[in-house]
């Protein structure tokens, strides 16, 4: 085995670290740092499930909004405090991800779609106007009185690092290389004595327990949102763009994707949304012909081992 | 109440009959290609704009939308049908791959049509397709609901004679049963699976035409769900078969306008809860194989 | 030890879509034993491997491994108890390395402290341990197959026409192999359709004819048996 060993994890946790520790003390724009981690941190947690088992899940938003919600519901009638409600958030969304659990069994196209649905009946649920007693209906939810801006920034970072530690876990681990072989070729895996269906299980709660603590830290942040800020599809769509052109399957290809791009949308994309949208839809699909692994299979192709 | 029943059953079977001619389209590019049109609902939504343009500045009757979905078919399915289908159909996963990059077309779609029509919502006159209402049993639909129900028997009818009366169908059929076997017997399965492709877009224009009527208007972010719905319609129905797609809009159909009429707040779950229901109960058998083995 | 064969089939049917595939099949293996699987195209030779691997689950009868009903497993637990097998067409783990392939066998499959190299040397994949396993030959991937599943340490192989495509000499130095595995007290079933080959390795064939268990015992008397010869020029 190629043992790379913790070493490359420990480095990119640490430097990630730093950065956004530092970042804000240079650069004031706090709320742009925290929107950016945050869609680093989804495009990681869709990482963690497409680029290591094949899964794309279109409805990857669904454990975002649910994460919101939970979170929020939790400030609202608990006296928890507010870290245990982010942390609620995170088993919310893995409460619903069990549930949705037979969709694993769907290939391909089959289960993305499916799993753009159920996020859509999620959305329409908690819109509801006949639940606004519970959800607030199309009004969303207000929990301003524990807003924190330092403390959910703090949070979201410490989420991007557990992220990115489970990224290079998958990485890096006899549990990641089961996980390659799986995706390889899943009636070989299981000869070969892997567990497929509880591996895979396991990649996907994970990857939905981020989305729950980012969208409950997500929420923390906003402190009063619509149902739609936290379910719109668009999140679903950019963590897939955001990997794709980063490259899935590796640790730091996402991190770069969801950057990058992410600064190019902050710079052109809300003044001038379709020029972004364009852009990103050109983007797919240039990709897609031409450069399947995304930027970081350039430096591959150049002998480069990328993390 | 049986009053509202009758309506919801007899809107529910117009509906879905409408409903059947969005999917079949991509019904038809899956069978034939095994590549899923995810910008589907974008077609559509394109069909939508030409009846409404030229309905607005040209004084046209909406109807010669229909040719002009053939048309904008042939000129944008040949180009991009030789640019892309028989790439990815070599790639290691044509059907994931497919997925994602007509996913990235809808998007470009989505985009221009925003540049070109503006984000609004866009309705037309109900009465260019007829004033009135027609009735079936006491229950009165308006015209376009029935020029609409018919254009799509006629369409999904005119498929059928297709597939079962001429060659070019006949190669289809062929295709959809064994790519391989049918080059092996000398179709050109390039040329045939390029009509399809252009058959599929043509019939999702077409029955955007329609859709300022049945949907009440038509804006360039209804793509999305629009395919959502048609992956419901056809996954209900089964896979190639365009009567199976008509078995599918009618269940979606029903079960919409029975939503409507008794459980409004609800009805835009129907096909999201179908989708998801006839995946995890019959995942197999629908829309071909759909389980992995493993 | 008690009488018990190491696997034991009574009565094991399956069928696709009511159309019986593989009708009351009932065998037994002994460790060290290498027992040929043959028969018509069609007849449930690859059928009877999948029931047996786990790949697929019988519709009727049991089967038993080392005494215990294991019909129903999921193939990793088979693979873990000692069941493994190769593929007729090969199925490695395309882009990773050739000693990966072995690695994550020797790993998951229940055998750990198993030494890549040494399974690679019996391969005679050694000098390709780095490269990635989808640039091997058709060939060098059934016997990575093959080395896949020795790396799990396995009591029975189930062997899937290991030797179509080889010339005489491979096929010579694939018999040699099989039978030392044997001797190492693995049962295997091989299923074949090159009988010489069979000739050389086995003392006792199953033959399958349309699903059904038409004769069980040397090649030899298979060859002079009515049935068999009927499904063989019939089918």
């Amino acid at each position: 085995m190629r043992d790379r060993g913790a070493w490359p994890g420990i480095v990119v946790v640490v430097l990630l670290a730093v950065v956004f520790l530092i970042l804000p003390h240079v650069y004031g724009n706090q709320s742009l740092l925290f929107q950016m981690m945050t869609f680093v941190v989804l495009t990681q947690g869709l990482n963690l499930l497409y680029g290591f088992t094949g899964y794309l899940p279109f409805g990857y938003v669904g454990f975002f909004g649910a994460g919101a919600y939970a979170t929020s519901l939790l400030v609202l009638h608990t006296d928890l405090p507010v870290i245990a409600c982010v942390i609620g958030g995170g088993i919310g969304s893995i409460v619903i991800a069990i549930i949705l659990g037979p969709l694993l069994r769907l290939s391909g196209a089959y289960f993305s779609i499916a799993n753009l649905a159920a996020s859509q009946i999620m959305f329409f649920v908690v819109s509801n106007g006949n639940l606004s007693k519970i959800t607030g209906g199309p009004y969303g939810l207000k929990i301003d009185r524990v807003y924190a801006p330092e403390a959910s920034y703090l949070t979201m970072l410490a989420i991007l690092l557990l992220a990115t530690g489970l990224a290079a876990y998958f990485r890096a681990s006899r549990f990641g290389l089961g996980l390659r072989a799986m995706t390889q070729d899943p009636v070989s895996a299981a000869m070969a004595g892997i567990d497929v269906v509880r591996q895979r299980v396991l990649v996907w709660l994970a990857s939905a327990g981020i989305a729950g603590l980012a969208g409950g830290t997500y929420a923390w942040n906003l402190s009063v949102f619509y149902p739609d800020a936290v379910f719109t599809l668009q999140i679903s769509v950019f963590a897939i763009v955001f990997a794709l052109f980063g490259g899935v399957g590796t640790v730091i290809g996402p991190i770069i994707g969801a950057a990058s791009l992410y600064l190019l949308y902050n710079g052109i994309g809300i003044s001038f949304p379709q020029g972004f949208e364009l852009l990103y839809g050109a983007l797919i699909v240039l990709l897609v012909l031409f450069l399947p692994n995304g930027v970081s299979s350039l430096l591959t192709r150049r002998g480069v081992r990328v993390f | 109440m049986v009053g509202l029943l009758e309506y919801a059953v007899i809107g529910g079977i117009l509906y879905g009959l409408f409903f059947s001619l969005i999917g079949i389209g991509l019904n038809l590019i899956f069978g034939v290609m095994r590549i899923i049109n995810l910008a589907h609902g974008q077609f559509i939504m394109l069909g939508g704009f030409g009846a409404y343009l030229l309905s607005r500045d040209l004084g046209l009757n909406p109807l010669f939308g229909i040719p002009l979905a053939i048309a904008g078919a042939i000129v944008i399915g040949y180009p991009l049908y030789y640019a892309v289908v028989p790439r990815l159909q070599k790639s290691h996963d044509p059907e994931m791959l497919s997925f994602i990059l007509f996913f990235g077309i809808a998007q470009i779609i989505e985009a221009l049509a925003v540049f070109g029509f503006g984000a609004d919502q866009r309705s037309l006159p109900g009465d260019a397709l007829g004033a009135g209402n027609l009735g079936v049993l006491g229950q009165e639909f308006p015209d376009s609901w029935w020029v609409a129900v018919l254009v799509s028997v006629l369409a999904i009818g005119g498929l059928y004679g297709y597939f079962a009366r001429t060659k070019l169908g006949y190669a289809t059929r062929a295709i959809m049963a064994d790519r391989d076997e049918a080059r092996a017997t000398g179709i050109n399965v390039d040329r045939v699976s390029a009509i399809a492709f252009v058959m599929g877009l043509a019939l999702a224009g077409a029955a955007g035409v329609f859709v300022p009527y049945l949907l009440g208007s038509v804006s360039p972010d209804i793509g999305t769900g629009l395919t959502t719905t048609s992956f419901a319609i056809i996954i209900i129905g089964s896979l190639g078969n365009p009567l199976g797609t008509v078995v599918g809009g009618l269940v979606f159909g029903l079960g919409t306008m029975l939503m409507q009429t008794f459980y409004a707040s609800w009805s835009n779950l129907v096909p999201y809860v179908l989708l998801v229901v006839i995946v995890l109960i019959r995942p197999s058998g629908l829309l071909g194989k759909a389980v992995r083995h493993a | 030890m008690s009488s018990e064969p190491l696997l034991r089939l009574d009565g094991v049917g399956k069928a696709f879509g009511g159309n019986i595939v593989l009708n009351r099949l009932s065998f037994s293996v002994e460790p060290g034993e290498i027992v040929g699987l043959v028969g018509p195209n069609g007849s449930g030779k690859t059928t009877a491997i999948n029931l047996i691997s786990g790949v697929h689950r019988a519709d009727a009868g049991t089967i038993r491994f080392q005494g215990r009903p294991v019909q129903g497993l999921a193939p990793f637990r088979l693979a873990h108890l000692g069941i493994n097998r190769t593929f007729q067409v090969p199925k490695p783990f395309r882009e990773m390395g050739v000693r990966e392939n072995i690695e994550v066998a020797a790993h998951f499959g229940g055998a750990r402290g198993m030494d890549a190299d040494a399974v690679l040397a019996e391969i005679d994949l050694a000098g390709h341990a780095a490269i990635m396993a989808g640039g091997l030959t058709v060939n060098q991937q059934k016997m990575l197959d093959l080395g896949r599943a020795l790396a799990t340490d396995p009591k029975l192989l189930l062997i899937d026409e290991i030797g179509a495509g080889l010339n005489p000499s491979e096929l010579g130095a694939i018999a040699n192999l099989l039978q030392r595995l044997a001797q190492r007290g693995i049962a295997l079933i091989v299923v074949e359709h090159l009988l010489d080959f069979l000739n050389r390795i086995t003392n006792r064939v199953i033959v399958l004819g349309a699903g059904r268990m038409l004769f069980e015992g040397t090649l030899k008397a298979a060859s002079e048996n009515p049935d068999v010869v009927a499904a063989f020029i019939g089918g």
